[in-house]
């Protein structure tokens, strides 16, 4: 197995260009589904009955199915049967961020309901009305929670970005597929692919650790 | 809307189901696959002592790292290059998913035998056992029933991540729904039947495995 | 100390002692747990260790038990060298010890039964119909015939604690080390533990008990050693260290925990430990 690291080095710049795409991805997924799992969240803890099932139908079937899945409905159907005509781009977007909205509702909800009661009580024993004691004493102490959960979404969710290759998004992984094709080099092209992801992410798994171990929740 | 037709996915029922039982398939070799790897690797991450914690880690972070998709692609087209033998497709998934999987595998693992308190190895090892003695016949069944609720949510990354081995056509579900639809051109109802058969795999998994750890949990505390 | 040794003939005295501590010492970084500890323990003797928490009680028994290893001094058990750092002497030596812990450890997943005889069976080899009668026997002995099927957890801690010492006497040890078997114990459960072990040590059988249980130490004791940061500040009969004690940690420790001395429980007052009826 003769190996020629040439077709790397040359085409440093699309690979870049890829990994940008991934980054840019991630971070305007996340930026939509921390509001959007918010939103799912609080549905879910509404006393209202139809809000809090359609909202838990929504999160359990997000969270039941493949994301690839997700993303190839997203872009087959909503075209051909709701009229509605997305970049390819947006429909990669969309998907994610119901997918991620739907994973973080549950972080959320779970940091808001760890709350002990006695907070609630407290807060409202000084007179506060239940606004106050939500935006001043238990969403901050359920975001100190929620970070550590919130990190290990952001990790997945980066890899989850190599999915939307499928429906031809530039992303690392098209770009990788795409330049192996034309080269013929596999291994060396593969393998660089896969070192990108991995110089791009085992820092981001190391934070991740040191997340959680910062914000150990104590008692 | 136009209307929605049952049947492209009548017609191909057959070749579906066995779609499906491919999944199923791929699904359970992954996990056994997977959690060989993780009961070795955590057990010798917990017990092993510093360098083989470390070396292991390293092991366990990068899959925390790439894509499965990169992982499955890698496996089946440049890792025959390296062993100098053709993988089938069915292979290069079970190798790839289990792999990638092993590793959260390992993790939940190392969490559920360092979540055993550390008097049960005092009072294995007082009765004389040895060290792997004890592992096997106290700690680990302890561990596994503990982990019962995190090995239950792995199933689930199981049978969803099968889905992606469909990248390197592996005829799994996803993968012969896409002919079908391309064949019928009728994708809506296909998708959407997919999509159903997926979260009626998943989503009972969850709440069974919810069930089973409450009637053996008192197993597991100590 | 030798004074005590002279005027009071030790039970077992004449043969060499079971257990003997030479000069041990047992570090935790920066923490000295044991220093320069010495102390024999001779066939058939109940030996009572007491004094505050964090003294180095339980750690000498682990330190006996091969648990864990010395940085000064060496154990001899049965006149062999006790190395921790040696796996298999180490295990030869902790089967032919039983170990009762304050926590009980009993093992959740299994059933009682199985708890008693997995030592047998894994350790000792026996075949299981063997393991079984001796089990059966153990249990019936401790009280706990009718809890052979059940798991640890739908056990009392009372009814736990006489489990785990018939799991270790499954192994037929020489040696029985009790740490602290009844602080984790509800008061009224307290009692059903002592009494087993005071028939056990009528039995004959040798054992080092840790324990805060002053009437037992006085009633079933034969030695008393007191500890104090590690050290031994005082050893002899129970006599002598509940009632005749010239030590002044000795008595600062036992008035701490209400024991006024002969006069005080003569006049009948009910130390705390006392709800037992252990001459049962």
């Amino acid at each position: 197995m003769n190996l020629d690291w040439s077709v790397v080095w040359t085409n440093l710049p699309r690979f870049w260009d890829g990994a940008l795409m991934t980054i840019w991805l991630s971070v305007v997924t996340m930026a939509l589904a921390i509001p959007g799992g918010l939103v799912l969240a609080f549905m879910r803890l509404s006393r209202v009955r139809l809000v809090a099932k359609s909202a838990t139908a929504f999160v359990e079937f997000f969270r039941a199915t493949p994301l690839i899945l997700q993303i190839y409905w997203t872009y087959y159907v909503l075209p051909a049967y709701f009229d509605i005509q997305l970049s390819q781009l947006t429909t990669a977007v969309v998907g994610l961020v119901c997918n991620i909205s739907a994973f973080n509702s549950e972080t959320f909800r779970a940091g808001i309901v760890s709350i002990r009661l006695g907070q609630w009580n407290a807060g409202r024993a000084i007179g506060m009305t239940d606004a106050q004691v939500m935006g001043r004493i238990v969403l901050p102490q359920a975001i100190m929670r929620v970070l550590p959960a919130l990190a290990s979404t952001w990790v997945s969710l980066f890899k989850d970005t190599s999915l939307v290759s499928i429906i031809s998004v530039a992303d690392l992984s098209y770009v990788a597929l795409k330049i192996r094709t034309e080269s013929f080099r596999i291994f060396e092209v593969l393998t660089a692919m896969a070192a990108i992801y991995w110089m791009m992410g085992y820092p981001q798994a190391k934070l991740v650790d040191w997340l959680h171990r910062r914000y150990k929740v104590a008692e | 809307m136009p209307s929605v037709v049952l049947s492209p996915i009548t017609g191909s029922w057959q070749f579906l189901l066995q779609a499906l039982w491919t999944t199923v398939v791929l699904s359970a070799l992954s996990m056994a696959l997977a959690f060989a790897i993780g009961v070795v690797v955590g057990a010798l991450r917990t017990y092993g002592g510093r360098l083989l914690d470390f070396t292991l880690g390293f092991y366990v972070d990068s899959m925390r790292a790439i894509p499965l998709l990169v992982v499955l692609v890698w496996t089946f087209f440049a890792f025959p290059l390296v062993i100098g033998h053709s993988l089938n497709v069915m292979t290069a998934g079970v190798i790839g998913l289990g792999t990638h999987l092993g590793a959260y595998m390992a993790e939940t693992i190392r969490a559920g035998l360092t979540s055993v308190r550390r008097g049960q190895m005092w009072a294995a090892l007082a009765l004389g056992m040895s060290r792997v003695q004890a592992i096997r016949t106290i700690i680990l069944p302890q561990a596994l029933v503990r982990m019962l609720p995190a090995l239950g949510s792995l199933f689930v990354f199981a049978v969803k991540d099968s889905a992606i081995a469909s990248v390197i056509a592996v005829p799994e579900l996803l993968r012969q729904t896409q002919v079908v639809a391309g064949n019928t051109f009728r994708p809506f109802e296909l998708y959407t039947a997919a999509m159903l058969v997926y979260f009626l795999l998943c989503f009972p998994v969850a709440r069974g495995v919810d069930r089973i750890y409450r009637r053996l949990a008192h197993l597991g505390s100590s | 100390m030798t004074d005590s040794q002279d005027r009071y003939r030790r039970v077992g005295h004449g043969s060499a002692p079971i257990l003997a501590l030479e000069r041990i010492s047992k570090r935790y970084g920066a923490l000295t747990a044991l220093e320069d500890v010495s102390l024999t323990v001779n066939h058939g003797e109940v030996v009572c260790l007491i004094g505050p928490s964090g003294s180095g009680k339980s750690t000498l028994l682990r330190c006996a038990n091969a648990l864990e290893t010395l940085e000064g001094g060496r154990i001899l058990f049965q006149g062999r060298e006790v190395r921790a750092d040696d796996p298999k002497s180490a295990r030869a030596v902790r089967q032919r010890m039983g170990m009762v812990f304050q926590n009980f450890e009993l093992f959740p997943h299994l059933t009682v039964l199985r708890n008693v005889t997995i030592g047998s069976t894994t350790v000792l080899k026996l075949d299981s119909t063997a393991a079984e009668r001796r089990a059966r026997a153990l249990l019936a002995k401790v009280g706990l015939s009718d809890k052979a099927s059940a798991h640890p957890a739908a056990l009392s801690g009372g009814q736990q604690q006489r489990v785990a010492i018939a799991r270790a006497l499954a192994m037929e040890p020489a040696l029985m080390l009790f740490d602290e078997p009844t602080s984790a114990l509800d008061p009224e459960t307290v009692g059903e533990v002592l009494s087993v072990m005071k028939a056990l040590a009528d039995e004959g059988m040798t054992m080092v008990v840790v324990t805060h249980e002053m009437d037992f130490a006085r009633r079933v004791g034969d030695w008393v050693v007191v500890f104090d940061k590690g050290r031994v500040i005082e050893e002899g009969p129970p006599k002598q260290i509940f009632e005749t004690t010239t030590v002044a940690r000795t008595r600062e420790f036992l008035g701490h925990l209400g024991w006024h001395g002969e006069s005080t429980l003569d006049a009948g007052a009910q130390i705390s430990v006392a709800r037992e009826d252990v001459d049962r």
